[in-house]
């Protein structure tokens, strides 16, 4: 047999090696044990080079075959941007309200400028709104490697001062928010401090959602809508020498706000000049007494109660007495009224009698339905809760029943007419636009039929009562006038007042609920010595209606056509068969 | 047997040599196109951010404010009014194009011939097929 291995017959043997003829393998001992170690240890050996090369290649199947990681690489180079900063807020168009844009800071490393004053001089130059002397005395300090030149630069400017190539400036990019439209739609963006947290309005309420950045938001606004509305309160304020002054429009179908301005305002790009008047939101946070607004619920809750109807009627003839108070009417007929005369001539006696013959279960239940007991809910924090009597008794509800003894705020009252004059149906007020088409459920607060009575009750204001300055050619206004006695500390001060209209058009089938307050207004020489609300609220929301119809796309109507005619008039009982609406 | 090796020898050499060869020009390309995709991406970084300034730029200028000091400034157009709104209905007739106005049809079935282009009428057109 053919031994396992010979020396001799290895062909790669050097041809001078003659190895010693070996010996049979030692049967025992430690020459045996040696080759027996080597030869496990070369197994071992063996195997580890195999699994190591085993796993190198399931490593690059998997790298190559398995797994894609072809694009992967792709994004790598896109920075983080800006993009995932704060978002953008939008107007129901797309406007930018609010914005965030990098812009780059500019500082300087004295120790690396030459020629302080050359460079001084160049900067200035460039940069305006900075001081030569105060930029020459920074850049010669040669103390200092760090001086802040001027935060916040337009690309403009920093194409100016690279242009200069002055050594030793540099930039730094910083987040800035900004708010292209300013004052304007000041109270419902708000603002967003430096670090970019909300402060106020929107960008307090809808933080969370504007730091995700998840897409812009679109708010519920019109800006042109905001632009008119904020001219013409601004005009009353100013003709009345007012304190101030609210306004406000929304759409009575979806509870959408599409304008809202308080005044004064303020710039929220200059927040430094900014006090806490001006930045109170007189729509939202501020309660008040509404006065005879609040006539609109008062009728609407005793016609809806089957207390009374159109053809029902209240003795005001006489002053009424509860206690020690008195209730006066401002316009006084001193006569029996009917249900339409007590709400067009707004009759204070009248309406305390409407409410005591409801009850007051009947009327805070009612007012309650229509959301004005709790704080509203909207997509800001300036939200004011309403103040009413913990205790409601018969005096109460008396005063209620025109607008004094509880106060609410605008923001509720939009809310409430829009519900009063929309066929009876309760929408949430929001600042965020509804997708095109789209109707949000509501709550029933009354039925069609009050709905429709009030809507008639509503236009005969403007027809023959407190209300003819609201008219507007054309276009159906209907509303409530409303003259608030405000209280100072002890009582209520005749002078101060709050002169209110609230008007839905158009009103055969309101789309839009307006509001004008305007805050402590004094007789001017063109108002007959009034300041009330048909004198003061009502012109300014004639003339915002007649601007926004054309813009909204509302066709103008004839006011006598008889179909227009029947949807509007109300039959009076005063004088059987006598209409209202005819002229 | 020593030629059989030296031929796969240099077969394998020559494969090294193509595929090296290749692995550069894969490995220079992918370099290139990752710089021409910095680039891009560099570039649309710099567009996104000129966006931004450009719509808080153009939200600016479109201030209604500042549109309506423009429109006064240079313009003679005011707000439309009512007046200068209305309906179809609202437009009359030209004398004598009352053919087409529903009252006017039953009651003057005959109407005076109206002119058409080509120097044809209405009342003459149907004398014409006759013939």
């Amino acid at each position: 047999m053919k031994p396992d291995f010979d020396p001799r017959e290895n062909p790669c043997r050097p041809r001078h090696f003659k190895p010693a003829p070996c010996g049979p393998l030692p049967a025992e001992g430690p020459a045996k044990q040696t080759l027996e170690t080597s030869r496990t240890r070369l197994v071992l050996l063996g195997a580890l080079f195999c699994l190591a090369f085993a796993a190198i290649g399931l490593r690059l199947v998997d790298v190559t075959v398995l797994k894609d990681q072809g694009p992967r690489f792709a994004r790598a180079h896109l920075r983080p941007h800006l993009d995932h900063a704060r978002a953008d807020i939008l107007d129901r168009n797309g406007v930018k309200l609010a914005t965030t844009l990098e812009t780059p800071s500019l500082f300087a490393n004295p120790k690396l400028v030459q020629g302080a004053a050359e460079a001084a001089a160049k900067l200035a130059a460039v940069l305006p709104g900075l001081d030569r002397q105060d930029l020459e005395a920074a850049l010669s300090n040669k103390e200092r490697s760090f001086v802040w030149i001027k935060r916040n630069l337009t690309p403009e400017q920093q194409f100016g001062v690279n242009r200069l190539g002055i050594p030793g400036l540099f930039f730094q990019t910083e987040q800035r928010r900004l708010y292209p439209q300013g004052s304007l739609t000041a109270h419902v963006v708000g603002f967003a401090d430096v670090d970019n947290n909300g402060l106020q309005g929107v960008e307090r309420g809808l933080d969370d959602e504007l730091k995700t950045g998840d897409g812009p938001v679109t708010l519920s606004i019109d800006l042109r809508l905001q632009y008119i509305l904020k001219e013409e309160v601004t005009r009353q304020i100013e003709s009345f020498s007012a304190k101030g002054g609210m306004g406000m429009i929304a759409d009575v179908e979806t509870g959408e706000i599409l304008a809202m301005v308080s005044l004064p305002d303020f710039d929220p790009n200059d927040r430094a000049a900014v006090d806490s008047d001006a930045t109170f939101n007189r729509a939202t946070l501020g309660t008040y007494e509404m006065g005879s607004v609040f006539k609109i619920f008062n009728t609407a809750m005793a016609l809806d109660s089957h207390v009374t109807t159109l053809n029902g009627g209240y003795d005001a003839s006489h002053p009424l007495q509860v206690g020690r108070f008195t209730i006066h009417d401002d316009h006084a007929k001193n006569r029996w009224l009917s249900v339409p005369e007590i709400f067009i001539y707004s009759s204070n006696i009248g309406s305390a009698r409407m409410a005591v013959d409801a009850g007051i279960d009947r009327q805070r239940d009612f007012l309650g339905r229509l959301g004005l007991l709790r704080a509203p809910s909207l997509e800001l924090p300036e939200i004011g809760e309403p103040h009413y009597p913990r205790d409601w008794r018969l005096v109460n509800t008396m005063t209620i029943a025109f607008g004094h003894g509880m106060s609410v705020s605008p923001l509720q009252m939009v809310t409430g007419v829009s519900a009063v004059v929309n066929g009876g149906i309760l929408h949430r007020a929001t600042l965020l636009r509804h997708p095109d088409g789209y109707r949000p459920e509501g709550v029933r607060v009354m039925s069609e039929q009050t709905s429709d009575d009030m809507r008639r009750l509503l236009r005969l204001v403007v027809e023959k009562g407190t209300g003819k300055f609201a008219a507007a050619p054309g276009y159906l206004v209907g509303g409530k006038t409303g003259t608030a006695e405000k209280v100072d500390g002890k009582g209520y001060a005749h002078k101060e007042l709050l002169s209110s209209f609230v008007a839905a058009f158009p009103m055969n089938q309101p789309r839009y609920v307006i509001m004008v307050s305007i805050d402590e207004p004094h007789p001017n020489g063109h108002s007959a010595g009034e300041a009330t609300g048909g004198w003061v609220a009502a012109p300014a929301v004639s003339r915002i209606v007649q601007r926004m119809a054309p813009i909204e796309g509302i066709p103008p109507v004839d006011e006598d056509s008889p179909e227009i005619r029947r949807s509007l008039v109300v039959q009076s009982a005063e004088t059987p068969g006598r209409k209202f609406a005819a002229n | 047997m020593n030629g059989t090796l030296r031929l796969s020898t240099v077969l394998w050499l020559a494969v090294i040599a193509v595929v090296g060869y290749g692995m550069f020009q894969v490995k220079y390309r992918v370099m290139q196109l990752e710089d021409q995709l910095g680039r891009v991406n560099r570039s649309i970084d710099a567009d996104r951010d000129a966006l931004r300034v450009l719509g808080a730029e153009w939200s600016y200028l479109n201030q209604p404010q500042r549109l309506d000091q423009l429109r006064q400034r240079y313009l003679t157009l005011v707000p439309v009014q009512r007046a200068q709104l209305g309906t179809l209905d609202q437009i009359p007739f030209r004398p004598g194009e009352q053919g087409i106005a529903p009252e006017a049809k039953p009651s003057r079935p005959q109407a005076s011939p109206v002119a058409l282009p080509g120097g044809a009428s209405l009342a003459s057109a149907p004398s014409g097929g006759t013939r």
